[in-house]
């Protein structure tokens, strides 16, 4: 029976996730533990927390979820933010105008065809014309 | 006559370079600002860089300061005695929850 075993409240001292109140959701040695809550579910050292008196019933290794029910009952806000990966990130995009835009490129080859059927249509007529 | 702006020491340092002639010159560089310190203990801040502020501006907030709370204006030390306080008024708003 120590200080920092399952269920026991704390708050984060050190770090980005410093002032935050987490639960301990696993053991791993006398001197790390692994917390869940308002902060990122991660192994912390036992000297970056801060016990609270209160405890919370949870089961060894709980998930996210019963985490985050407990602390719903207690009042208290979840970390429920997820790292992103590289490709899930999004790229900044310019604003696009409102103007509809012509694809200038393509414009130019669709007239050279319309040009082309023109020109052929008249020689067939002839030819159709000198057989009669 | 070194230019006026130089003579009073107060923003440019001296800085005697040898040049590759062999002889030694004068060149005048800009002081640094004095070390960011702890807003309770007055201790040197770490991971504040000592930079004049053209240079700061264009660095980002992440280089600027530690990436905590109270980062760049208090100590570890100071931030985690403030955290324990705060444990204390956490404990008490828990405690009128569950009642």
């Amino acid at each position: 029976m120590s200080l920092f075993d399952v269920g026991r409240l704390c708050m984060k001292l050190a770090g980005r996730d410093a002032g935050r109140a987490c639960v301990v959701v696993e053991k791993v040695d006398d001197r790390f533990v692994v917390v869940d809550g308002a902060t990122r579910r991660r192994k912390v050292n036992v000297g970056h927390l801060e016990p609270l008196a209160e405890t919370i019933s949870l089961k060894n290794k709980a998930s996210h979820n019963e985490v985050k029910k407990e602390f719903e009952k207690l009042g208290l806000a979840v970390w429920d933010k997820k790292s992103k990966t590289h490709e899930a990130r999004v790229k900044r995009q310019k604003k696009k105008s409102t103007k509809p835009t012509v694809d200038k490129k393509a414009a130019k080859k669709v007239e050279k065809k319309e040009v082309k059927v023109e020109e052929a249509k008249p020689e067939i007529k002839a030819e159709v014309k000198q057989e009669v | 006559m070194p230019a006026g702006k130089h003579k009073s020491r107060q923003r440019y340092r001296k800085v005697f370079v040898r040049t590759p002639g062999g002889n030694v010159k004068i060149h005048f560089r800009e002081r640094k600002p004095s070390k960011a310190i702890c807003a309770i203990y007055g201790t040197p801040l770490a991971g504040v860089p000592r930079e004049r502020p053209a240079k700061m501006r264009n660095m980002p907030k992440s280089a600027k300061r530690p990436e905590r709370p109270y980062g760049g204006v208090l100590s570890s030390k100071a931030m985690r005695e403030i955290m324990k306080d705060k444990a204390r008024t956490l404990l008490a708003k828990i405690r009128g929850e569950s009642q």
